[in-house]
């Protein structure tokens, strides 16, 4: 059995934050990741982080206010604090390792402005942040010899007398099934959004951690909460960054006008994401969009800029759309992005589950509540990254192994092995996930109400059944991926369970859970997170209040 | 029909037979030729390794030469010096700023570089200015029976966006457009496109040599009686370190390496003698009998 | 439209005809890329079709590939540029590293060797309480390599590393590039010491190959002729290969055109009997044949201002 102090599940970029913490606090850390570290999909963040830096002027609680109000108030405010006082010095220690942030004119870091906040305070590397955090943070794995199991695949918790033990995990590339013994566990695996079509998301980004995290025991909270982005690319979904309307790109609708004078007469199309993809919607039900679109209008701010701050969004332009973004508008709709909800932790990364943590956007500190607010997302994770290392290695210093049986990958191993030996009954992982994506992109989208809701909820009933049956084809033990997308989807189909059971759950709309059968927000009532619990008959749903510091809610207008 | 005539280095150099040949060929086919004299080195990527500016502004300079000579076309029978020339030119034409900077430095010639004039490869010239039709009437002596594989090397393939391959996608087959036209068949390997070795062959021979290797190898294991290339540099490596190939494989290739105006020569019914092919390392009889030449 | 996939597949797990090639026809949209249609495969004709991928917006370096004999990333390349008149696309993995399933590598040889360049920032002194203050400019000219992605085409389609597998490769070279032109970093010395050994930055063959492969625009043998101008500018200039380029430019400084034989006789050092000695039989050889370069080299007529460029640009 392999063993290590503190096993770190995914390597993006919470992941690798939180193996070099743990590292740095001497213990001895892996990080298991079903890709090698730089495939993550941290790297599609593009537009930046952001942070309040006081050299220059900027209040870090003007930043925590413009994320609670992001929120829509959902956001923990105690989190938020953390968060927003710690982004400065978490910056500057991504710049120390190497971080090639782009520059103002006296050679500092330069920022731009972002949706939601009146300041630019958005520290960026060109339109490929999260590219550049990334390679530098696996930059720094490597300078610190950090081990990583790359391409193995974790099937589940080590789970013993209600303490996280360490996991299972399967190397793809031989196909054998390992037990991993740890003192701490951090789940950093993303989002889940795969679990809808389209998705801004890589192929990749299955809701790992939350399906391991929820019948261990964990609660999924805030999950009803998914961000759709405003400016994805028609047809194939690609991500458009925020950074373009930060640098002062137009949205414009059929007939050239920019609605969002509208909708938000003060930020316009710097408002939050959730009021501007919302808005764009409502536009193009109206009536006003171009086959499912709107245009995302670049032409005003020059070839130059586009081809120095904007040129991955210009790439993809030309590669996909044939367009290139200095001489015309491109088609825009929002597009499934982000999910705010996950597996519940303190402001440390830990869970209530002994052991295990979670951090990035797998995991609900609550931060982003009900809409994050962009390049919150980045921030997070390094944030809370570095918190849930340093704890979990305390935890796991202070302590020897916990037992763990010989036998700990043998249901695994079994339950694989029936796996594939599936009739083939003409079902498939793809009709599966396919059917599921549609489902709640149709009814758990931009806008829902409780009839929508209530068959999403039937149909991933129906689509959990069939995953009890469905084949998988492939027998061989050798990079078998569609193995590992079978285990996927059985991680997905709970996830999706859980966001249409928390949707049904909150009566009122907040954020972007937005019911057209209940328009407004009702603070009386839901002030609180919508958590989901496992049991054999489905999620155990309940709800915990949202912790208030110092901003009281108010109406939210931008 | 007439250019401004870079002939290179090598071609008067290393590959003495190149030279005339070439002319030869043009002769024939009534392309007139008007010798740079005044041209420098392209620098071959060697110059740019230690100052790319430097490789730059002689290109820059050559080019404007043959504007000042009146031409808007600079012939070239030698892939580096196409591949090389191309590029400064993709650089200089697509930065103002730097244009100006090297503009600067051909001022004391009163020389003026303004992205008009073109280098051409004696290859590109055939098929696109005479004409496949002029050259068929040309050939006297098909070399039918013959099995030639074509060995473009680097230069003339790539980078692609300089080559202007967009406008002229013929230039990708044009060694096998000609190996048809003068009725021999092409044998089509792997290594066509390849690095013949040359640039490292100082500083790593054994991987050098291991690239000439492979490619003559693999030719002439496929039936090619002769390899044709566009490349001076490129012949210096498979026909001078063919011998040592042979040995780090421990068999026996000798293959012959034509230059591809010797091809045409050959087609055209000059004599063996003429085209320079004694001049060559690997001897070259085998390929003269099947033409009828020995 | 109709598409016709040829794929090199392979299956370690077969008893024989381990390596095979597969045909898929498909029916698919005229926008798709190669990577979309091997999705379309393996989600609807056959799941044991092993290919990594994740974002399809070529950002995560997952899908290179070999894209009819070139290296590419899967999704970034249009099956509508890729068809041949049949229809037919050929598709195989990445060269230059062992096949594990179909178009999957494994790419343990690749990550050390960019290990092997020290791929992190080593500043020099203790960090200053802000960040480094260094100009916009000198930080946007490292986005070209910054922007690698660590897809392996380049390495794919290197044709070094065919012959020479201690070669250290385009992509370890442009990562190395990239520290060297970090303001921040105080290694470059090291660095360069480390590049100039065999198997560094003076191994490169010039073919382009990477250049042309290369899916994000890095460049990586222009990082390399980066690498080999700054290191012999900052007095790295004992190997063969920089006294290669040192003598070429000499000899064109001093006629315009190359001095073949110069370069031939100086580049070992008039008095490295060894190397001298070995090169013989390829010199005699070629004399023989009346191949050797003129003894007597002239200078072009307008020589004078050939010289004057280089002074001036030495100047700078």
């Amino acid at each position: 059995m392999y063993e290590h102090d503190v096993v770190v599940v995914g390597a993006g970029l919470a992941g690798m934050r939180a193996a070099l913490a743990a590292a740095q606090q001497g213990a001895d850390t892996a990080i298991i990741t079903k890709v090698h570290p730089v495939r993550s999909h941290s790297n599609a963040a593009q537009g930046g982080i952001n942070a309040a830096l006081t050299d220059r002027g900027d209040d870090w609680e003007d930043h925590a206010y413009a994320t609670v109000k992001g929120s829509d108030y959902l956001g923990d405010q105690d989190a938020i604090e953390v968060m927003a006082q710690e982004a400065g010095a978490a910056v500057i220690e991504l710049e120390h390792m190497g971080v090639i942030f782009s520059r103002d004119e006296t050679g500092h870091l330069g920022t731009r402005r972002f949706g939601g906040q009146e300041r630019a305070r958005t520290f960026f590397v060109a339109d490929i942040t999260g590219q550049a955090m990334l390679h530098v943070l696996y930059e720094q794995v490597m300078k610190e010899n950090v081990r990583v199991y790359e391409e193995w695949f974790v099937t589940s918790l080590i789970m013993v007398d209600g303490e996280c033990r360490g996991v299972v995990a399967m190397d793809i590339m031989s196909g054998k099934i390992e037990a991993i013994r740890a003192k701490s566990v951090i789940l950093c695996t993303g989002g889940v959004g795969r679990a809808y079509e389209p998705s801004t998301n890589g192929l990749i980004v299955t809701g790992d951690g939350m399906g391991l995290a929820y019948p261990a025991g964990a609660a999924l909270m805030d999950m009803e909460m998914i961000q759709y982005h405003p400016t994805t690319l028609k047809g194939n979904g690609v991500l458009i960054t925020e950074a373009a309307r930060g640098e002062g790109a137009y949205l414009l609708n059929s007939e050239g006008d920019r609605f969002m004078k509208t909708y938000a007469p003060n930020m316009l199309e710097l408002a939050s994401r959730d009021v501007v993809s919302r808005s764009e919607a409502t536009e193009i039900q109206e009536g006003r969009g171009v086959d499912g679109c709107v245009f995302l209008d670049l032409r005003h701010l020059g070839r130059e800029l586009i081809e120095t701050k904007l040129s991955y969004i210009n790439e993809v332009a030309l590669d996909y759309m044939n367009i290139n973004l200095a001489d015309e508008p491109i088609p825009i709709q929002p597009g499934m992005h982000y999910i705010m909800g996950g597996i519940k932790t303190d402001v440390w990364g830990a869970t209530p589950i002994p052991g295990l943590y979670a951090a990035g956007e797998c995991a609900c500190v609550s931060v982003h509540g009900g809409n994050r607010l962009g390049a919150n997302s980045l921030l997070d994770t390094v944030v809370f990254g570095r918190r849930s290392g340093e704890a979990a290695a305390a935890r796991a210093l202070e302590r020897p192994f916990g037992r763990v049986s010989e036998h700990a990958a043998y249901l695994d191993e079994t339950r694989i092995i029936s796996l594939l030996d599936r009739k083939d009954n003409g079902d498939s992982v793809a009709k599966v996930r396919l059917a599921m994506g549609e489902t709640l992109n149709e009814h758990l989208a931009v806008f829902r109400e409780e009839q929508g809701m209530q068959t999403a909820a039937k149909a991933i009933q129906q689509l959990k059944e069939r995953y009890r049956y469905m084949p998988v084809k492939a027998k061989g033990k050798v990079f078998n991926t569609a193995l590992v997308f079978a285990l996927e989807l059985g991680f997905m189909l709970d996830c999706a369970e859980t966001i249409c059971a928390s949707g049904l759950t909150r009566k009122e709309s907040r954020g972007a859970h937005y019911r057209t059968d209940m328009p407004t927000r009702d603070d009386e009532n839901w002030l609180k997170h919508v958590t989901c619990t496992w049991s054999p008959d489905g999620p155990v749903v309940d709800t915990i209040p949202v912790t208030f510091t110092r901003w009281e809610p108010v109406e939210r207008t931008y | 029909m007439k250019y401004a005539f870079f002939p290179g280095c090598v071609s008067r150099g290393g590959c003495p037979e190149l030279y005339p040949a070439a002319l030869k060929v043009c002769e024939r086919l009534g392309i007139e030729l008007d010798e740079m004299v005044d041209a420098s080195c392209t620098g071959a990527g060697v110059l740019q390794e230690k100052n790319k500016k430097l490789g730059d502004t002689l290109n820059a300079r050559t080019m404007a030469i043959a504007e000042r000579m009146g031409y808007d076309t600079i012939m070239v029978i030698c892939s580096t010096c196409q591949g090389v020339m191309s590029r400064a030119k993709y650089t200089l034409d697509n930065d103002d700023t730097y244009r100006a900077e090297i503009n600067a430095l051909l001022a004391e010639e009163e020389l003026v570089y303004t992205g008009n004039v073109q280098p051409k490869h004696l290859l590109w010239v055939l098929i696109e200015d005479v004409g496949l039709d002029k050259i068929r009437e040309q050939v006297q002596q098909p070399l039918s029976g013959v099995k030639l594989a074509p060995f473009y090397g680097c230069y003339i393939v790539r980078p692609s966006d300089s080559l202007g391959f967009d406008e002229n996608p013929e230039r990708q087959t044009s060694l096998e457009t000609l190996i048809e036209l003068v009725g021999a068949e092409t044998i089509d390997f792997a290594g066509k496109t390849r690095c013949c070795g040359f640039p490292i062959l100082t500083i790593n021979e054994k991987a050098s040599v291991n690239m000439v290797a492979n490619h003559t190898g693999d030719a002439k294991d496929l039936g090619a009686d002769a390899m044709v290339t566009p490349c001076p540099l490129c012949h210096l490596n498979l026909d001078g370190y063919q011998p040592a190939a042979a040995k780090q494989r421990g068999k026996s290739i000798s293959l012959p390496i034509l230059h591809f105006p010797q091809m045409m020569g050959l087609a055209m019914g000059m004599s063996a003698k003429e085209l320079g092919l004694q001049r060559h390392v690997i001897d070259t009889k085998p390929v003269q009998k099947k033409v009828g030449q020995v | 439209m109709q598409v016709k996939l040829a794929v090199k597949r392979f299956d370690p797990e077969r008893e024989q005809d381990q390596s095979y090639v597969q045909d898929y026809t498909l029916d698919v949209p005229d926008h798709y890329t190669v990577l979309d249609a091997l999705i379309q495969t393996r989600e609807e004709v056959d799941e044991s079709l092993a290919v990594r991928c994740s974002c399809r917006a070529s950002i995560c370096g997952s899908c290179a590939m070999r894209v009819n004999g070139h290296a590419g990333l899967g999704c970034k390349t249009k099956l509508l540029d890729s068809m041949d008149k049949d229809g037919v696309v050929q598709v195989e993995p990445m060269g230059n590293q062992p096949v594990v399933k179909d178009l999957v590598v494994d790419m343990s040889v690749f990550w050390n060797k960019i290990r092997a360049v020290k791929p992190y920032l080593q500043p020099e002194g203790p960090e200053p309480e802000r960040e480094y203050v260094a100009s916009n400019d000198s930080m946007l000219k490292l986005l070209q390599t910054m922007g690698c992605i660590m897809c392996g085409a380049c390495v794919s389609d290197c044709t070094v590393l065919e012959v020479n597998e201690n070669f250290l490769g385009p992509a370890a070279l442009a990562k190395a590039y990239r520290f060297v032109g970090d303001p921040r970093d105080g290694a470059t010395n090291q660095r360069f010491g480390e590049l100039d050994e065999p198997g560094g930055m003076w191994d490169c063959t010039r073919c382009f190959e990477c250049v042309e492969a290369c899916p994000k625009g890095v460049a990586p043998m222009d990082q390399i002729m980066n690498l080999r101008e700054e290191a012999a500018a900052a007095g790295f200039t004992s190997t063969i290969g920089a006294r290669h380029a040192e003598i070429f430019a000499d000899t064109v400084k001093h006629s315009g055109w190359l001095d073949e034989l110069q370069l031939a006789v100086k580049t070992p050092g008039m008095f490295n009997i060894g190397a001298q000695l070995h090169n013989m039989p390829v010199g005699i050889r070629a004399f023989l044949r009346g191949k050797l370069p003129p003894i007597v080299h002239k200078a072009i007529p307008s020589v004078r201002f050939v010289r004057r460029i280089f002074e001036k640009i030495e100047e700078d």
